[in-house]
């Protein structure tokens, strides 16, 4: 195996182990018996927060911003492509064209929201350094591995940038891609407990 | 300013010691759920349109996300390996003078903890634990404004949070008895005091006997039309309001739930039902077990899903043209995003009520009416109160209602400075003074 | 923090318009309050038993007496107050009788 791909093996090695520790330190925090009766379903208001919950019907946030929300929906395909485009370059599989496409015009959506975190003063004010360096990184992966697949050349630069985001994602915030699901989970079942999620059907008027 | 200078000399005076146990209290309130959420919040900044601070006065400072940052910044720096090792890339910082007094001012001066932005957090975060968990370290660090810190102080000791005596309470509820017998004709109409065993022991909010009486005699008027076992306390246990919610010192809001623990288990209560009250809702039933780390050995309800359930079982009856003018519902934080009742009062006010106009949004979406997370009792935040209550004003004049209905005294109160301050002309009113004025044989 | 001007004095009111100092009181200055935060011109006999008896009940408890007490000394029925104070008895008459603002839900 080539150095670079061995690279990206270790690189996705250590973060995952990185990413598993950080998870569980946090799991350490624990958690506490409650003592109130609930009022409806922990687990049916999980669910609910990673379907419908999750849709523009249900959060005026994205309704506000559809186009944050379409530059992010894009971006997050994207780098889901590349990293599918990653493991089939590791195994040496066939990488399918629409997969390039994909990723591509994900980073088209990363670059826009690189864009608008730089020039917002509110986005700009709420940034670390970690926020723009985990979009460049993210970025840069995603355009080179549609890049790579399409046309031949740039491999090692692309290698060279996963093993360099492999590395950094337990470091900044990429690393909600493990804890998103922690979160989804705890803020959806502590409403499902209340009897918020999901909320009652055929209600007249929604909000 | 006075006040202002009073909390500068409070944060001068903070030691390396003071830190350090706000730090300890901040942690022990940290369970998986939190950190799980501070590790997690990607700066995305769509939660700022959630939030009626940022609408109506849209600053940096008053993006959920950048409230969230400030607590992120000191977890991550405490409690994270990169916050310690690369602090400058991943925004992290340690707890001091500066900090703790941009957590006062995020977490007491621009955020009720009405918990609109975790319906809109793109990653799933409820917010409001956080800030709650701030809240109670500032406290640790005697950084609680001292007009709220003063409500608690009040109930703990009076057993009231308006210091109001025992006498002064039995004699109003005398008072409101012999109203309610005029008003109904009945001269066995009754506001029982200490009756032993009764089913349902009635709770209230302080301002109600002080100064608002008139939503007690309603509230009797619908027991008294359902034929309801019911009864007051004459000793502590009356009051449901509980500001440890709000100072979030879980020791002083425990104490206060006990109030209404004693009172239940000294009269035999079978159901502990709260009047209309948001937070005093959410204390009494979502967090009261929990501060007291207890099961209560009785159910708590709140009163809405009472009048529900008369209606339904046709215990009374209403005549909605009794209520001719057109009506709105505001939805309190702490009952309906928080407290889970989102329906009953619905379904209470299209009885009730000949013309019923829904907000929008309404229910969970429900925009806060600013004087939530113990905003009242702030007096330094008035402005800022009273400018973020401008979403709540617009709300309602959209409605073209000429009443709004809230099921929370604090709302009530809040409300009426909006329509001062706004001139809405609306007028303000709770659920059961609705239902009452409804009520027909 | 606001400030009052009243007989050419300075007078502090605090952020809810309350008097930081409830023992300058005077009647006149009761006129003033009540123009600047209850848009009322002139004060009734009725403005005035309500405000009175609060006042009194203040400098005998150091506390806003209970809206019963109000209506059985005055005579002036619990629906009368809410109509001769709009914004109620705390934020309304209290004010106008120079009291500090009660803790609670007011």
């Amino acid at each position: 195996m080539a150095p670079l791909q061995l690279g990206v093996l270790l690189a996705a090695a250590g973060s995952l182990t990185a990413l598993v520790l950080e998870f569980r330190g946090a799991k350490a925090f624990g958690t506490r018996r409650l003592f109130a009766p609930p009022a409806g379903d922990a687990v049916a208001g999980a669910r609910y927060a990673f379907t419908k919950g999750m849709a523009p019907q249900a959060k005026e946030s994205v309704r506000m911003n559809p186009l944050s929300y379409l530059a992010g929906v894009l971006y997050h395909g994207g780098v889901f492509a590349a990293f599918a485009l990653l493991g089939l370059r590791l195994g040496n599989f066939h990488r399918p064209k629409a997969l390039a496409a994909l990723a591509l015009v994900g980073a088209l959506g990363g670059f826009a929201l690189f864009g608008k975190r730089l020039l917002k003063a509110h986005l700009r004010g709420l940034s670390s350094p970690d926020d723009f360096v985990s979009n460049i990184l993210a970025t840069a992966f995603a355009t080179l591995a549609g890049a790579v697949t399409l046309r031949q050349g740039l491999e090692s630069a692309w290698l060279m940038v996963a093993i360099a985001l492999l590395v950094y994602m337990p470091i900044g915030k990429i690393r909600h891609c493990v804890f998103f699901f922690s979160t989804r989970y705890h803020s959806g079942a502590f409403f499902g407990r209340r009897g918020v999620f999901p909320p009652a059907t055929n209600r007249p008027e929604r909000g | 300013m006075p006040e202002f200078d009073e909390l500068e000399a409070r944060l001068a005076a903070l030691t390396e010691a003071d830190f350090a146990c706000g730090l300890e209290v901040f942690r022990g309130k940290l369970t998986a759920a939190d950190a799980s959420y501070l590790n997690t919040c990607v700066h995305c900044g769509l939660c700022a349109e959630s939030c009626h601070y940022f609408r109506m006065d849209p600053e940096l400072e008053n993006i959920p996300a950048a409230k969230l940052k400030k607590i992120a910044m000191v977890f991550k720096r405490e409690y994270t390996t990169v916050g310690r090792f690369a602090p400058g890339l991943v925004g992290a910082k340690a707890m001091d003078t500066d900090m703790a007094r941009a957590w006062v001012d995020a977490v007491f001066g621009r955020c009720s903890l009405c918990g609109r932005c975790s319906m809109n957090c793109t990653v799933g975060i409820a917010l409001p634990r956080l800030f709650r968990a701030a809240r109670a370290a500032l406290g640790a660090m005697g950084l609680v404004p001292s007009d709220l810190q003063a409500t608690v102080d009040t109930a703990l000791q009076h057993g009231n949070n308006m210091a109001i005596s025992k006498t002064d309470w039995v004699e109003t509820v005398q008072w409101i008895e012999e109203e309610l017998q005029l008003e109904t004709g009945d001269p066995e109409a009754r506001l029982p005091l200490d009756r032993q065993g009764a089913k349902i022991l009635f709770t209230v909010n302080p301002r109600e006997p002080k100064f608002f009486p008139l939503s007690l005699q309603a509230s009797a008027k619908v027991f008294w039309a359902a034929k309801e076992d019911w009864t007051l306390t004459a000793d502590n246990g009356w009051d449901l309001t509980n500001y440890g919610l709000f100072n979030c010192n879980d020791q002083e809001a425990g104490a206060l739930t006990q109030n209404l623990v004693d009172a239940m288990v000294r009269l035999g209560c079978e159901t502990l039902v709260i009047g209309e009250c948001g937070h005093g809702y959410a204390s009494a039933r979502w967090e009261g077990p929990e501060w007291l780390q207890q099961e209560y050995p009785f159910k708590v309800k709140s009163i809405l899903e009472l009048m529900d359930e008369y209606l339904r079982e046709g215990r009374i009856k209403v005549d909605p043209a009794k209520n001719p003018k057109p009506v709105t519902l505001h939805d309190p934080c702490n009952l309906v995003r928080h407290g889970g009742i989102c329906e009953a009062q619905r379904r209470v006010l299209q009885a009730s009520a000949a013309h019923f106009i829904e907000m929008t949004p309404n229910r969970e979406h429900n925009f806060c009416c600013g004087g939530g997370g113990g905003q009242l009792a702030m007096g330094r935040y008035k402005g800022r109160r009273l400018q973020s209550g401008g979403m709540k004003a617009q709300q309602i004049r959209d409605t073209a209602a000429e009443v709004v209905v809230t099921p929370c005294h604090n709302c009530v109160d809040q409300l009426m400075e909006l329509n001062k301050e706004y001139k809405l002309k609306v007028q303000i009113k709770t659920v059961a003074e609705v239902v009452a004025d409804a009520l027909v044989s | 923090m606001s400030i009052l001007e009243f007989n050419g004095k300075q007078l502090e009111l605090n952020e809810e318009g309350f008097l930081v100092n409830p023992s300058i009181w005077t009647e006149e200055l009761a006129l003033v309050l009540a123009r600047q935060e209850e848009s009322l011109d002139q004060l009734s006999e009725d403005h005035w038993a309500v405000i009175r008896f609060i006042r009194a009940h203040f400098l005998e408890n150091q506390a806003a007496p209970m809206v019963r007490s109000i209506c059985k000394s005055t005579g002036i029925p619990l629906k009368r107050i809410y109509e001769l104070f709009a914004s109620g008895p705390a934020k309304g008459a209290c004010k106008l009788a120079g009291l500090p603002k009660p803790d609670g839900c007011v």
